[in-house]
């Protein structure tokens, strides 16, 4: 049986969006079942426009050149590459709903659920992660 | 060593090599060869732990300067 990756994103930055894609490709490279549940901030990162020009933390802006200058890919280039493998985006209804957002605000691919379709996928889980 | 396919991930950072090894591999026939071409140095332990949790035997691996190179058999 495949190993199951289950992620939450909770935070919308540029630093959390990295760690959460890599962390996401790499484990659908190695042939995991893959699930990022994206609530509060974590929504950020799969909103159309937001997650084309996530914010650094404060103070650190200077590193945008050190993604460049390592030839790390874009989150937009991550976030395509992560559904290419099968990395299934849930986004959460009821931050949603808070924040007056629709599905439509969110790149192509994404599913909309509640908590529990997060748990119920989690609960098989080999790994959970919070970011 | 004779490959049946080189994947050039120079210059590509984390996670770019693994993710474009992995492609590569899935082209592949069980037995058959993939040479590995990278400059990361994340990369080195990266890809050893990737083949050993995808099952596929790692063959053999050298640097030349600051290139690694690596030839994984596809299980």
């Amino acid at each position: 049986m495949k190993k199951r990756v289950a992620i939450i994103a909770a935070n919308g930055g540029l630093f959390d969006a990295y760690k959460v894609f890599n962390i996401a490709t790499a484990a659908a490279a190695t042939e995991a079942e893959v699930a990022i549940f994206f609530t509060f901030e974590g929504l950020n990162l799969i909103h159309k426009e937001a997650y084309k020009q996530l914010p650094l933390p404060e103070g650190k802006e200077q590193i945008q050149q050190g993604f460049a200058q390592a030839n790390v890919p874009s989150i937009p280039e991550l976030v395509g590459m992560a559904q290419e493998m099968g990395v299934k985006f849930i986004a959460c209804q009821m931050t949603m709903d808070v924040m007056g957002l629709t599905k439509e605000h969110f790149v192509d691919g994404i599913d909309v659920g509640g908590a529990v379709t997060f748990l119920d996928f989690a609960k098989d889980a080999d790994i959970t992660l919070t970011f | 060593m004779k490959a049946d396919l080189v994947v050039d991930a120079k210059g590509l950072a984390c996670p770019m090599p693994i993710v474009r090894t992995k492609k590569a591999m899935d082209t592949l026939q069980s037995g058959q060869v993939l040479e590995i071409h990278v400059t990361d140095k994340g990369a080195k332990n990266d890809l050893s732990a990737w083949a050993k949790s995808a099952g596929h035997e790692m063959i053999d691996m050298i640097e030349e300067g600051d290139v690694l190179k690596f030839w994984a058999r596809k299980a």
